[in-house]
């Protein structure tokens, strides 16, 4: 087990490393453009580009710029946004927290959504199998921008009292906040609660097929004993554990989602450092967006060695 | 239900399991009694329909499958086949229980053996909280775990396969049954664990006047555990006796081809 | 006294559903026929579109912001543009970036799966761990960085996507040939001589086929979420094309007054993704790819 653990984590080293290298090379892979961005809308003297150039280190071979950005990265040091001119870290901090909340109640509620439907279509079978099979393909057909563009546009020809763009700082009004990110917590969670759904019926049918389910009928025990304490509590462990590997698509659906409810998260601020060529924040939010998705990768493949290594025995 | 009338009474019971692309019929119409206190044994090959006609006694069918039942298993005065699922429920694990075949896989892997003993005792019987994890150590004692009190937390994947079994029985005799019906009870454990569960199985219905149905394929099982055999073949009984005369004069030549393939020690007579 | 049993013989009612099953298409093929038939319309309508497009989907108009009317049957936008116009060329971009990156990322996956799967050893290895690396990566995070570093020209969106769904595609095709590998007459077929060629040709591409089928259909409705994605970011196909993402992001700013605007892409990236996912469930069952029932 712990040999599962050391190995998975060295993987995950190893593909972060790859993954940041790989960012790093794009956004250097026009060294001129990348002068140029620092140098934002001022129109500078070719001798002055160079001593920026030099100051930047774009005159090092490409490889010590890596590594020595990169050791910088690991300590916290992302650079300076070529924006703002702050601290890409103080930027970036605040904004990564917004996207943490919304896409962690994006989740809960994909969980209670999918697993809710994926138990009653295993359960009840018959007409609610199809209906709730039949409601997932229609969902996922329906794209999480197109959801929440759909849903900005209902709210406001129906209920134009109703802010739903924006966001509410947590210290301010902490219930305001949460229910202000429901709705684009709502449009986040519709296509993942699809495939958590999915995973949950098949969880739940398969366990339910198992010789100690039969044997706690035979006990007589009642139906939401069984449910809970013989069913769920078996098929949970590989539900969660796919939900887990759903991050890197809540990641990716935050930057359109955050972009059409005004939150001011991680994502929208990677789409404004792209339109503005801000590219040390590019830079720093690719890795730390493959770094929660590698964690939480992994994570999830270690619970669910650790849950396979119990029933085995 | 009178005091030496059959507590089971199972009259043509038909068995028709119904899936998209056929229908078996894996029971034809078989006629039983079983007796307070009497051990039957229900013989045959694989196929033959003895698990199912335990499962529909119990009225137990594979998750998803469709299994139509016909005819009346007359319980203590009710018919089985007519009572509620809420009813049915009751009588599962209280009046009537159930061993399966393979202990391995049997147990609920994510809680304790003692849970599983205790989630039956709370069920059916008042007992509930340290009350009932007594009387599951007093059981885990008399199917002959050692240590009960503290192998009452162990997971089972903790348990040997002889050790499972025996906790399986253990849940299955905890609220007192009036019959135990056992598929197979021996068939997935070693061949000296075996004779130790069936000792264990005699030892218990003696004790408690547990009426039992023990279902095998194999005749070594039977000795010395049953009174009377019913042998079964295609979904019909094609012969019931009492033990020893089936085993000293079988009429039906299945019975005989059953008894044949049992390998003895030594043989009385001619080779066939 | 034995008694051998008597039993009452029950006549068994005869079951005519399996005969009249047979001639009643299955679920499946419903889903497969409906699939096709969206897929046809689909085609149809966008290769047809410069022909059928009532205006020119560039040409604007004063009178903007309409509604459905007997001239424009779903309104005009912002600048006076004709939304159907716009819609049916539109799916030309999309669907072209769509078909042919997809069928890059097929094309690599077959080669790299193959060749992975069946040489095996490190060289499986290698090229399995180089595609997690790329695998690791969120989508749509990835496709945003390539095309935000190389440009938003169409050629680069077709390489981005193809890109990122290769690793996805050599996965499906590596299993199966790691499972025909092991096969007894694959063992023979080399025994009596065939040559490697031969055996992957005959033997180990029949069992690709199927899962291959079905994920492409998947990934393709994949892809017109990641195109449509893009576009509406900004980062799809430039300007002068139209293309549905890029519309539903422009009418974000006047909606209320114009739902049209909205509904009209909307429906259209809806159709496109729904087509795929109809045609994948569709060939699963029908090809009986390992399916959870």
């Amino acid at each position: 087990m712990r040999r599962v653990i050391f190995v998975r984590s060295m993987w995950m080293g190893a593909i972060l490393l790859g993954v940041s290298f790989v960012a790093f090379m794009l956004m250097r892979a026009l060294p001129g453009d990348f002068v140029l961005a620092a140098a934002g809308a001022q129109m500078l003297q070719p001798d002055v580009l160079d001593a920026m150039r030099r100051d930047l280190g774009l005159n090092r071979p490409l490889i010590e710029q890596y590594i020595s950005w990169l050791g910088a990265a690991l300590q916290g040091d992302f650079g300076t946004s070529f924006v703002t001119r702050q601290p890409v870290l103080q930027e970036l901090w605040p904004r990564f927290l917004v996207t943490l909340e919304l896409t962690f109640i994006a989740a809960i509620i994909a969980l209670i959504m999918g697993v809710g439907t994926g138990i009653a279509s295993a359960r009840l079978r018959g007409a609610a199998d199809w209906i709730v099979r039949l409601y997932n393909g229609f969902i996922l057909a329906v794209p999480n921008f197109v959801v929440g563009t759909l849903i900005v546009l209902l709210v406001g020809l129906y209920f134009p009292e109703l802010a739903v763009l924006g966001y509410v700082p947590f210290r301010e009004n902490p219930i305001g906040n949460v229910i202000g990110l429901i709705l684009p917590a709502l449009a986040l969670a519709l296509a993942i609660s699809v495939t958590i759904s999915e995973n949950t019926r098949a969880a739940v049918l398969e366990v339910s097929n198992q010789d100690f389910v039969m044997v706690a009928r035979a006990k007589g025990l009642r139906p939401r004993t069984i449910l809970w304490n013989y069913l769920m509590r078996n098929a949970l462990t590989p539900i969660i554990t796919v939900t887990g590997l759903q991050v890197a698509t809540l990641l990716g659906g935050s930057i359109l989602v955050e972009t059409i409810f005004a939150i001011p998260g991680m994502g929208q601020y990677l789409f404004d450092s792209i339109t503005s060529r801000d590219y040390p924040v590019i830079q720093a939010i690719v890795l730390v967006a493959a770094a929660c998705v590698v964690l939480v990768n992994t994570l999830a493949d270690i619970a669910y060695a650790h849950a396979d290594a119990r029933v085995e025995a | 239900m009178t005091a030496d009338g059959p507590i089971l009474s199972v009259r043509d019971l038909t068995a028709r399991i119904v899936t998209r692309k056929q229908t078996v019929e894996a029971v034809k119409g078989i006629t039983f009694d079983i007796k307070r206190g009497e051990a039957v044994g229900f013989i045959g090959e694989s196929g033959c329909g003895k698990s199912v006609t335990a499962r529909a006694i119990m009225r137990l069918a594979p998750e998803g499958m469709r299994v139509d039942l016909g005819g009346s298993v007359n319980f203590c005065g009710q018919d089985l086949l007519a009572v509620s699922e809420t009813d049915m429920r009751n009588i599962r694990g209280r009046r009537i229980a159930m061993v399966f075949q393979d202990p391995m896989t049997s147990l609920n892997p994510v809680i304790t053996v003692g849970a599983q003993i205790e989630d039956m005792l709370r069920r059916h019987t008042g007992l509930s909280g340290p009350a009932a994890r007594e009387r599951a150590i007093e059981l885990l004692d008399q199917v002959g775990i050692p240590f009960p009190a503290r192998r009452i937390d162990d997971y089972p994947h903790q348990f040997s396969g002889g050790m499972r079994q025996r906790a399986l029985i253990a849940i299955a005799i905890s609220c007192d049954p009036d019959l135990l019906i056992a598929d197979e009870p021996t068939t997935a454990l070693d061949v000296t664990v075996q004779a130790q569960i069936l000792r264990l199985l005699l030892r218990l219905r003696e004790e408690r006047g547990m009426s039992l149905m023990l279902i095998t394929h194999d005749f070594g099982v039977v000795a010395g555990m049953v009174e009377r055999v019913n042998v079964m073949y295609g979904g019909r009984i094609v012969e019931t006796a009492g033990i020893d005369e089936i085993f000293r004069a079988p009429s039906h030549e299945y019975t005989r081809a059953l008894l044949d393939a049992v390998p003895r020690l030594h043989r009385e007579g001619a080779e066939p | 006294m034995s008694d051998a049993a008597t039993t009452n013989e029950r006549p068994l009612a005869d079951t005519t559903s399996s005969a009249a099953r047979r001639i009643w298409p299955s679920a499946g093929q419903w889903l497969l026929g409906l699939g096709l038939v969206m897929l046809a319309a689909l085609v149809l309508l966008t290769l047809l579109a410069p022909l059928i497009a009532p205006y020119d989907p560039s040409a604007t108009s004063p009178n903007s912001l309409e509604g459905s009317s007997a001239q424009h049957w779903l309104g005009t936008d912002a600048i006076g543009r004709d939304v159907l116009s716009r819609i049916l060329v539109g799916g030309r971009t999309t669907l072209f970036v769509t078909f042919t990156a997809v069928a890059f990322a097929l094309l690599a996956g077959l080669v790299l799966g193959l060749v992975s799967g069946y040489v095996g050893g490190w060289v499986d290895e290698a090229i399995m761990r180089v595609l997690d690396v790329v695998f690791a990566f969120p989508v749509f995070l990835l496709a945003i960085a390539v095309v935000a570093a190389l440009g938003p020209t169409v050629p680069n969106l077709i390489l981005t996507i193809a890109i990122v769904y290769t690793p996805a595609m050599s996965r499906v095709v590596r299993a199966p040939v790691l499972s025909v590998k092991k096969w007894d007459h694959v063992e023979a077929a080399r025994s009596i001589g065939m040559s490697e060629l031969r055996i992957v040709i005959r033997h180990v591409l029949p069992m690709v086929v199927s899962p291959i089928v079905v994920a492409t259909s998947l990934t393709l409705a994949q892809t017109i979420f990641t195109v449509t994605a893009l576009s509406f970011l900004g980062l799809g196909p430039p300007p002068p094309d139209p293309n549905w993402g890029g519309m539903l992001a422009d009418a974000r700013q006047f909606m209320e007054l114009a739902p049209l605007t909205v509904v009209g892409p909307a429906v259209a990236i809806v159709f496109a993704t729904l087509t795929f996912i109809i045609l994948a469930n569709g060939l699963r069952e029908v090809l009986d790819v390992g399916s959870s029932r």
